[in-house]
């Protein structure tokens, strides 16, 4: 195949592969293939099994054929500014959005990713604006519905550089392009993520309904102004480990502290509230479950961080209360829940109290509950005590050569019913810049995707890398990543680690939120809370 | 009214009674009109320049002003202008005294979907609600599309006070609300025989044309 010399298009029938209108279409997708090794050397670990292998020939027949796409494309960019795509005021300065797609820097970003709905329209692009970018969203939909029409489903392209990866949930078509060399079941959970946070905006029943109605309905009109929502998902994604842990990061707090918090809310209900969540820095303080509603269906963690990231994305407002519906895709995907937000230490808006009601009109009732909470943590100065808390370093632990770690248990108690929650220390130096931190998240994305191979899963592996040795075991209880100095030696690892563990035990109580509290505010049992409709 | 909403009316009653006199106003109009940035420059003075953050669902900010040595405590509502938004926000016009309807200048779009919104407003709100419709943006005289007359028209169509504000600059922002906040509270404690505040009147006497639309018209 000449286009695409290097290429394995992974499809459950291989047969797929050979049929010429798929080659027609590839110059097109393979424009995004443009080399970016440069940027990307050094960061995958020295053992990776991934092949490195390059082929000369084929880069320039690619090269060539993204040159002739050029002007067509500057076509497209004209349009960025239309009226319907109302991504920005024209002072701002120029974002993702506006960048040029024919740029070399475009193609070079680490990690692309598109939406675009079955009918072949743009609905979101990481970088550029989707406009310009509709042709290649049109080849992209090409090749999922070629497969398609032949009983198929896409899955993967690999290149040289590059995984691209396809999925597709309901009407929409997900795409990522990336030279980060994650596993394709790593990028596919994170494609699954930005889905959700569509959902979590516009709820699937909506979605599907849309599409029922107008198969090319452009989604851009309600999504308009979300786009940040969805860039700073993919940051979050990119730089937090908690999304591919799929687990909750707690702030590290007394215990004691974190009763008398849980207890507030507790206290502070009106009927249909359904969650009462408080968030510091970011990171879970405590969360208070209606007692019914949690035996239906439990909180996913993934649900919070799409919450969390709303929440993140939207902190310009931090001086009002935000009455917002938001759905909880993994929770229930086709309904939606009203949340309440407010920040209760303006104007620094490092406190935030995020209620979550099923009633619609509820924002009177759930104001004053916020009033009440307001007030019991001023009598308790509670606000003070909160400031103080802070990520732990890693140095608290007492164990030489240990650099950072993540641990995610799986058994608190009550884990059924359980947030899903991991901790981990402050990334302190050598691993202070961003690019050294994105190295570390690399190395663990690396031994994570080793150990949750669907073909080989490991339980344990040892890893000396470059600047670092990293050490991941999992067990039945947890699954823990450790990052040592170069030149620790097995036994002292394995020692260290019995340590750290030790520690961990030890301070449970601070580290997690172990028995989450729960309150009863509907008023009939009987009438499910998952029955709200939009 | 049901249960909730008598509940409502006597949240709303509490708060008014440490101030005096409070109202229920609600910014109204299309994605990236400016509604936060009028709220934000009337409540802080400030202008949210630069960065365009969309306003999820709906956002609540108090400011006291004071007519005629009286407090008067103005609700603010300010809304998401995406549609899918809506339906939180139709939820909550109809117990809104005024409304704040804003357009761009520079954007046909959102001046064409006026008419709409208003439309949805005398479907939604009460029926005496104050409405006023601002053209915001008036600063970036380059860019403009709709004149100052077209949007007074419209505005008389409806009988509706029209005046252009800029979130920028300051024009007109402290006025829009200065108006309102006397009419509600003319309404509010009118008597019979006491002559009416006629809102148009006193915009008209106060109003600053902004000098880069009077080049255009």
């Amino acid at each position: 195949m000449p286009s695409h010399p290097e290429g394995i298009l992974e499809s459950s029938d291989p047969t797929s592969e050979e049929n010429p209108r798929t080659q027609d279409h590839q110059p097109d997708l393979q424009k995004l293939h443009i080399q970016s090794s440069e940027t990307d050397s050094g960061k995958a670990s020295q053992d990776s099994a991934l092949d490195n292998g390059h082929d000369d020939s084929g880069e320039f027949v690619v090269t060539m054929l993204a040159r002739s796409k050029v002007e067509e494309q500057g076509m497209g960019t004209k349009d960025a500014s239309s009226p319907l795509s109302e991504t920005g005021t024209p002072l701002g300065p120029p974002s993702h959005r506006n960048e040029d797609v024919t740029a070399d820097s475009w193609r070079q970003h680490r990690k692309h990713v598109f939406v675009l709905s079955e009918a072949g329209k743009p609905i979101y692009s990481r970088y550029g604006s989707e406009e310009a970018l509709s042709s290649t969203m049109g080849v992209m939909m090409a090749l999922v519905s070629f497969v398609q029409s032949g009983d198929n489903t896409i899955r993967s392209v690999y290149s040289d550089e590059h995984t691209v990866v396809f999925t597709q949930r309901g009407p929409l078509v997900l795409v990522s392009v990336s030279s980060s060399r994650q596993s394709e079941q790593q990028l596919r959970q994170e494609l699954l993520y930005v889905y959700n946070q569509i959902v979590s905006m516009l709820t699937q029943a909506s979605i599907t309904r849309i599409f029922e109605h107008k198969k090319n309905y452009d989604l851009r009109r309600l999504l308009a102004g979300s786009e940040k929502i969805l860039d700073g998902l993919l940051n979050l994604v990119d730089s937090d480990p908690s999304i591919l842990l799929s687990a909750v990061h707690c702030l590290p707090l007394a215990s004691s502290l974190r009763d008398s918090l849980s207890q507030i809310l507790q206290k502070s209900i009106t009927p249909n509230l359904v969650f009462s969540i408080l968030i510091a820095k970011n990171q879970l303080l405590t969360i208070v479950q209606e007692k019914t509603v949690i035996e239906d269906a439990r909180l996913e963690p993934s649900d919070l961080h799409l919450l969390l990231n709303l929440i993140g994305a939207s902190s310009a407002f931090q001086a009002g209360e935000i009455w917002t519906p938001i759905c909880l895709p993994s929770f229930n995907p086709d309904c939606y829940f009203y949340a309440y937000i407010s920040y209760l230490d303006p104007p620094e808006c490092t406190v935030c109290l995020v209620l979550l009601s099923t009633d619609k009109e509820a924002f009177y009732s759930v104001a004053e509950c916020k009033r009440k909470i307001e007030e019991a943590m001023q009598t308790q100065n509670a606000l003070n005590s909160i400031a103080k808390a802070h990520l732990y370093s890693v140095s608290q632990v007492g164990v030489s050569d240990l650099r950072h770690f993540m641990y995610k248990p799986f058994d608190v108690p009550d884990n059924h019913r359980q947030l899903t929650q991991f901790t981990s220390p402050e990334m302190e130096a050598p691993y202070s810049s961003e690019e050294e931190r994105m190295r570390l998240l690399d190395l663990y994305r690396d031994m994570h995707s080793r150990i949750h191979s669907t073909s080989r899963p490991l339980k344990l592996i040892y890893h000396v890398a470059e600047r670092e040795t990293l050490l991941a075991w999992v067990t039945s209880k947890f699954e823990l990543y450790t990052c040592f100095s170069p030149l620790v030696t097995k036994t002292c690892a394995i020692n260290a680690i019995t340590k750290l563990l030790r520690w961990i035990k030890k301070e449970e109580d601070r580290l997690f939120i172990r028995y989450p509290p729960k309150y009863s505010t509907t008023p009939n049992p009987s009438k499910s809370s998952k029955s709200d409709a939009h | 009214m049901s249960l909730l909403g008598k509940f409502r009316k006597f949240i709303s009653g509490s708060f008014t009674a440490t101030v005096g006199i409070g109202f229920t106003v609600m910014l109204l109009g299309d994605s990236a009109v400016g509604k936060t940035c009028v709220l934000v420059r009337f409540k802080d003075g400030a202008f949210l320049g630069g960065n365009f953050i969309a306003t999820v669902g709906i956002d609540f900010r108090n400011k006291v002003v004071t007519v005629d040595n009286t407090k008067v405590k103005l609700q603010m509502w300010d809304t998401a202008g995406q549609e899918r938004f809506r339906s939180v926000t139709h939820a909550y016009y109809r117990d809104a005294q005024a409304l704040l309807l804003l357009y761009d200048i520079t954007r046909k779009s959102s001046f064409d979907n006026i008419r709409a919104w208003l439309t949805e407003i005398y479907e939604y709100a009460q029926k005496d609600v104050v409405i006023m419709l601002l053209g915001n943006k008036s600063d970036m005289a380059a860019e403009r599309v709709i004149t100052y007359e077209e949007g007074q028209k419209l505005a008389k169509q409806y009988g509706v006070p029209f005046m252009e504000t800029s979130a920028k600059t300051g024009v007109n922002v402290e006025l829009a609300f200065q108006a309102i906040a006397r009419e509600l509270k003319q309404r509010g404690a009118q008597q019979p025989t006491e002559p009416k505040f006629k809102i148009h009147d006193y915009i008209e006497s106060q109003k600053q044309k902004s000098s880069c639309c009077s080049g255009l018209m």
